[in-house]
């Protein structure tokens, strides 16, 4: 069935919304791609789903526009809007099965002969492997086969746009990567414009096309999961992102023999770096898994002590480590045992640093190995 | 352990030379302390002054009800009761008078709690839908007066708009050129006009059921079903009936009951007439117990109506654990 829906450009311009005196969308503008997966991510309260409600006409914006195709939607219904929607708890008619629950939206499409409800609705049981209780009665049925339900019929319709509001949030632990599976494969198939949100990262990674990063009611960032991961345009990105997030730690850019250079405590010899005005304050912000520990003293390495240390999941293990009187967070792989208070050496390599300014925004900056290392 | 029974004849010895003849009160006490600390004796104890209250407003009331129901009893002729045996159920079952006054009671019952249920829940939807209507709180606060009234009074209030030479009812219809109606004292309007005071009084109350019914349906669902594009009658039959349907029964069965037993206003209004075309079965009771003091008579039919309003009863707690099954078999699924 996929790509025979009508597939929509969805735009929203200086939407904003406010409840009271809490802005929780500030005047976002964008545009979302066509027949991709766009994940709105972001932690609980930074406005995502109330963005993804103005967007389906649950929420009336305050200011700003929604559009469908190019046309403003902003004063239309949830209903005239043609879009589907899965919400976070599952939602289904009750009293009716599966199949039912699937047919009843398109019984009010008149278009549709009683055949092509039926084959529609045989599709989107076959795609979302319901077949087995496709004649249950939904009330019967798991909160994970609830919801299933529920992206099916949303589904079913064909509609411009297909909303998805945290739909694996409240499913438990088990079933969860079931259905966040089933959902990655719908998601592939479809080639529909499908927003999702979440504030689950793995959630995110796994299913998105394209990410917008939101903290308070604006878009931190956009771009595809690798990118967003990699390369954080703003400190929150890095510190939302990755399990545990960045480590941020303050250092000061000097001028030394008319270049300017990064030092201690992360980097033991002096890094040039270009793009700076001149001497500042900056964060170096480095992942946990892209510091380099050992035993031994290297070139660059500095040295450090452990503090804490603890196995995480997927066997790595995570180490507080004292650099020079800072707490840094470094995960080392699976099988490596340090103990708390042993003596190690940690190399930062500054290709994988990223530096952001005192405010958190991202510096362009090049590193640029010393002059007498090339 | 060798420490205690050196030091143990000393007490002992020392306590039944200072309170000798306290020695067995104070072990009576200790005995009665662990009786009533015992788990069962405890709970007992507990639900006691519950249970003595039942008993005594309860229990023995209904029990003495039954037996004076088998006497011909009358406190006004100074005669001993008389035991008759079923003689006063014989009696009712063949008054044509008290049948009727049944059939009338089932027709007010159906036809009072039947408009208020359609009103209430007509109302009870468009209030839903209104909630950013300014002055709503004001509208639902005036709907919901009626029922804060004592009948009794609300029976006076509508006798005088009735009444057909002062009545504030009567100089409407004069001067919409209908002429004088005598609400009450027509055989053809009474029924209808009391009937209306009733409508008036209680429509608010399922008002305010059908509001918590709704208020009982999920948010998510609504909105999905808007999403969906369901038209509004399916909304209603899928979404809104099934999650409503619990606390709109209860109401329209606490109607019932409460209808059933209807006396004050009528009482008050018609006094049962004109002739008996307004006599409800609880009237005839108050007027066979407390005018005609045949109390033999109407113990038996009080009885009979305890039956019925614990029939009524049990369909109320089936519809209430109807609720909690269907929970507990979500719940297991």
């Amino acid at each position: 069935m996929g790509g025979t829906g009508a597939v929509a450009e969805l735009e929203v311009r200086k939407i904003r919304k406010e409840f009271g005196s809490l802005v929780a969308v500030r005047d976002a503008s964008l545009r979302f791609d066509s027949a991709r997966v766009t994940c709105l991510l972001g932690p609980s309260g930074c406005g995502k789903t109330t963005l993804m409600r103005m967007i389906a006409g649950l929420e009336t914006p305050t200011s700003g526009d929604v559009l469908f195709d190019g046309k403003p939607v902003t004063s239309l219904s949830p209903s005239a809007r043609d879009i589907g929607m899965v919400f976070q708890y599952p939602v289904v008619y009750q009293g009716l099965t599966a199949r039912q629950n699937i047919m009843l939206p398109l019984r009010s499409l008149r278009t549709l002969s009683a055949a092509d409800r039926s084959r529609r609705v045989d599709d989107a049981l076959a795609i979302l492997d319901l077949r087995d209780v496709a004649d249950t009665d939904v009330g019967r049925l798991t909160h994970a086969l609830k919801q299933k339900v529920a992206v099916a019929r949303a589904i079913a319709r064909q509609p411009h746009i297909i909303l998805m509001d945290e739909p694996v949030t409240n499913i438990d632990a088990t079933t969860k990567s079931q259905l966040k599976y089933a959902l990655r494969r719908l998601t592939r198939e479809l080639h529909q414009t499908i927003v999702y949100v979440t504030h689950d990262q793995t959630e995110a990674m796994t299913l998105a096309d394209e990410i917008l990063l939101m903290n308070e009611g604006e878009i931190v960032q956009r771009g595809s999961p690798r990118e967003v991961y990699n390369h954080p345009a703003h400190r929150f990105g890095g510190w939302f992102l990755g399990n545990p997030g960045m480590n941020f730690v303050s250092h000061r850019v000097e001028k030394r023999a008319g270049e300017l250079t990064l030092g201690r405590p992360l980097f033991a010899r002096d890094t040039h770096l270009h793009g700076l005005d001149g001497e500042t304050d900056v964060i170096v912000g480095v992942r946990p898994e892209s510091l380099a520990i050992a035993g031994t003293a290297s070139e660059n390495s500095v040295p450090a002590r452990i503090k804490h240390a603890a196995i995480v999941t997927g066997g790595q293990q995570l180490l507080a480590l004292e650099v020079d009187g800072r707490t840094v967070k470094a995960k080392v792989p699976a099988g490596s045992s340090y103990r708390i208070g042993e003596d190690v050496h940690v190399t930062c390599d500054p290709d994988d640093v990223t530096l952001f300014d005192t405010d958190g925004g991202k510096l362009e900056v090049i590193f640029r190995p010393k002059a007498d290392d090339a | 352990m060798p420490t205690p029974p050196p030091t143990d004849p000393n007490a002992a010895e020392g306590a039944t030379k200072s309170t000798g003849p306290d020695a067995p009160r104070r072990s009576l006490a200790v005995r009665v302390r662990r009786f009533i600390e015992r788990p069962r004796v405890f709970a007992l104890l507990l639900i006691a002054p519950a249970l003595i209250f039942f008993f005594v407003w309860n229990i023995i009331p209904v029990l003495t009800l039954i037996g004076v129901s088998f006497y011909n009893y009358s406190m006004v002729t100074g005669m001993p009761p008389r035991y008759i045996g079923l003689g006063n159920y014989e009696d009712i079952v063949y008054s044509f008078r008290l049948w009727e006054s049944f059939g009338r009671t089932l027709s007010w019952v159906v036809v009072t709690v039947g408009i208020e249920t359609v009103l209430g829940i007509a109302i009870g939807i468009l209030f839903w839908g209104s909630v950013r209507l300014p002055g709503r709180r004001l509208a639902l606060t005036l709907l919901f007066t009626p029922m804060l009234m004592t009948p009794l009074a609300a029976g006076i209030f509508f006798r005088l708009m009735y009444e057909p030479s002062i009545g504030i009812i009567n100089y409407v219809t004069r001067w919409a050129g209908l002429g004088t109606f005598s609400f009450l004292s027509d055989r053809s309007l009474a029924f209808a006009a009391v009937v209306f005071v009733d409508v008036w009084m209680w429509t608010p109350f399922m008002v305010l059921i059908t509001l918590a019914a709704l208020g009982s349906v999920p948010k998510a669902e609504l909105e999905a079903a808007e999403v969906d594009r369901l038209p509004w009658w399916r909304r209603l039959v899928t979404v809104v009936l099934p999650h409503a349907k619990f606390i709109l029964m209860i109401g329209i069965l606490l109607r019932t009951i409460e209808s059933f037993k209807t006396m004050d206003l009528v009482f008050n209004m018609t006094g049962g007439g004109p002739g008996t075309t307004t006599e409800l079965v609880a009237l005839t009771l108050w007027r066979r117990a407390f005018e005609a003091f045949n109390l033999g008579w109407s113990s038996a039919l009080a009885f009979i109506l305890l039956l019925m309003a614990i029939a009524f009863t049990s369909i109320f707690l089936f519809v209430l654990n109807l609720r909690r099954r269907q929970q507990e078999r979500e719940a297991s699924a």
